[in-house]
């Protein structure tokens, strides 16, 4: 089975001139967790998720601080939160973004998923267009179609 | 891109056939521009140091500039390791929370004042950097200055460069300081014991020049935070802000942490009295304790090793070492060091000057340890020269760490803080920003070493 016939061909994806909070309202309204971003051709930027946002609101020297618990939620945090009304989306997305092909064998998109442990894929062609997204429950869905059928 | 390494090259080949002007053998000539290509790759291509590194000692081994025994001898593996263990101790203690503990610790300092803000932050930089190393150190002091500021709504970035500086000038003060300290000491024979009597007073001193300095600098600074700190009330919020629990496991770390220094602070006397070869405990305390911590969190020990550890520096360093090795393998640096010693009319005073004003403008645009590595080949040779060279290290040892404050991008500490900066607070410094004050206490404290360097004879 090859990704293009279990892939989701009417991807949702964010504009490239969209700000944080309006991108975060997409995701609400969609109720997902990540969407890619595009430009005007349609062309593949990158990628948006929730934890894009988290990352942009907490302190990028938390992880070297080392263990420690937050008793109340910073100043910063709050406003940084605000902020995401006007940064923009190309501050915040994922630029190195893995992706895939329509001809791609299913099982070689799980072991992407797998290995690189990515939720989803963007499905691109030959010129970097976004066509499609393939995640682990269309993978998963397939397989167990196949085994159905067989 | 392509320019920048035609310009790499020219220049390293124009050193080359000029040192064979100057009456260098051909393997010295080799040994020259294989250097030479290190030192300017760090300068231009920083992330690519490694790959030159390994281009050129495949180079030097291939010409026979240096064969392999010598090139390991050369590598440096004791300081190597050495650099290892602290790094897996002080993984440990990130881990259990001991930093965030410690930024929490800065966070609580009872009736905050402008002032008392700015000489607790200067004095913690400066011990901090003492008793782990600079980079690790500044990490958290500079997380906490940012959430001080932040709370006050304040611009941190005079905060930010005096925790800094003060850094710098704290690193020079014991042998954990920074990675040139266990490299003058191994190489120059200097204990623990020496860098704290010798090393740490001369550091405390030129601490409060440059806070004097930094103090006056920064008036406005502070008046500024201490208007807000009317305004806003006590740091309540700021008290509660983050917590570690003071759970067993940070207490053992602790407990590791403290017998690792005590041992090392030690070393000399332990290795008199147990006829051992010098800095033999300096290196194995570190090493001792790294492997105590695998043993105890036997199922993090690979993550220690893997994460906690910068292979990519170390490696650098090594190769480094190596190549510096060459230059006095192939006698190139008896010949540099002839024509110093000959420029500084056998002067040991002149001498003092010279090694101390280069390093320190040196480090300024190059990195403190590659700098040190080219200078001690150079060194070993004065020895051989019959040269008085202790008080020579310690010139080295403070050019080379105090001239990282002149520039912004002249140390580590530096570029790891004005990259939390602007990460976080989207503030980009200007070389100018920095520059004037950094040249200011630069200048100031570098001369302090070299006047007590001239006129106390205990150096």
């Amino acid at each position: 089975m090859r990704v293009g016939e279990v892939m989701t061909r009417e991807v949702k994806s964010v504009p490239f001139d969209a700000t944080g909070t309006e991108a975060l309202r997409l995701l609400q309204e969609m109720k997902i967790s990540g969407l890619p971003v595009v430009d005007k051709e349609n062309t593949l930027l990158g990628m948006f998720t929730e934890k894009d946002i988290l990352s942009y609101i907490l302190p990028s020297y938390i992880e070297k601080v080392g263990r420690f618990i937050y008793k109340d939620d910073p100043k910063s945090t709050k406003k940084k939160f605000a902020e995401l009304g006007t940064v923009k989306i190309n501050q915040l997305m994922r630029k190195e973004v893995i992706t895939t092909t329509e001809d791609t064998a299913l099982c070689e998109v799980a072991r992407i998923m797998l290995t690189q442990r990515a939720r989803r894929l963007p499905v691109i062609d030959a010129k970097g267009k976004l066509i499609g997204i393939i995640a682990r429950e269309d993978v998963l869905r397939a397989f167990a179609q196949e085994t159905q059928q067989a | 891109m392509l320019k920048k390494f035609i310009t790499l090259i020219v220049v390293s080949v124009s050193l080359g056939f000029l040192s064979r002007g100057v009456g260098l053998s051909v393997h010295q000539a080799t040994a020259v521009t294989i250097f030479s290509v290190s030192i300017l790759g760090t300068l231009i291509f920083w992330n690519f140091r490694l790959s030159f590194a390994f281009l050129g000692t495949s180079v030097l081994l291939l010409s026979r500039t240096i064969d392999i025994e010598h090139l390991i001898r050369f590598s440096s593996l004791e300081i190597i390791l050495f650099l290892v263990g602290m790094m897996v101790i002080i993984g440990l203690l990130k881990e259990e929370g001991l930093f965030a503990w410690l930024v929490s610790m800065i966070l609580r300092i009872p009736h905050l004042t402008a002032k008392k803000f700015f000489f607790a932050i200067s004095i913690l930089s400066a011990l901090l950097a003492c008793a782990i190393d600079e980079v690790t150190s500044i990490i958290f002091m500079v997380a906490a200055i940012i959430e001080i500021c932040d709370y006050f709504e304040i611009d941190p970035r005079p905060f930010i460069i005096c925790s800094v500086m003060t850094t710098n000038i704290g690193s020079a003060g014991t042998v954990l300081g920074n990675p040139i300290g266990i490299l003058i000491a191994t190489k120059a024979g200097l204990s623990f014991e020496d860098f704290i009597i010798k090393a740490f007073p001369l550091m405390l001193l030129c601490l409060c020049a440059a806070v004097f300095v930094l103090l006056i600098w920064y008036q406005k600074a502070i008046r500024e935070l201490d208007q807000q700190i009317k305004r806003f009330g006590a740091n309540e919020i700021l008290m509660r802000l983050i917590s570690v629990p003071p759970e067993r496991h940070l207490k053992i770390s602790l407990v590791i942490f403290i017998f690792t220094l005590v041992f090392i602070s030690l070393h000399h006397r332990l290795e008199l009295a147990l006829s051992l070869e010098k800095n033999t405990i300096l290196l194995v305390a570190p090493l001792f304790s790294a492997g105590i911590i695998m043993l105890w969190k036997w199922r993090k020990a690979r993550e220690f090793i893997e994460k906690d550890v910068e292979w990519w520096t170390l490696l650098f360093f090594m190769l480094l070492f190596a190549q510096a090795g060459t230059l006095k393998y192939t006698g190139a640096s008896d010949i540099l060091a002839q024509r110093l010693v000959a420029f500084a009319g056998n002067n040991l005073d002149v001498l003092k000057g010279i090694v101390v004003w280069l390093s320190a403008i040196g480090s300024s645009i190059l990195d403190n340890v590659v700098l040190v590595a080219s200078f001690i080949p150079v060194m070993q040779s004065f020895q051989s020269m019959h040269v008085n060279l202790q008080s020579l290290w310690w010139a080295l040892l403070f050019g080379g760490c105090f001239g990282g404050n002149i520039t912004f991008v002249g140390s580590t500490a530096n570029i790891v803080a004005l990259g939390i900066l602007e990460k976080e607070k989207n503030i980009r410094m200007t070389f100018f920003q920095w520059f004037w004050i950094g040249l200011t206490v630069g200048i100031i404290t570098t001369a302090i070493v070299w006047i007590v360097l001239l006129v106390v004879p205990w150096y």
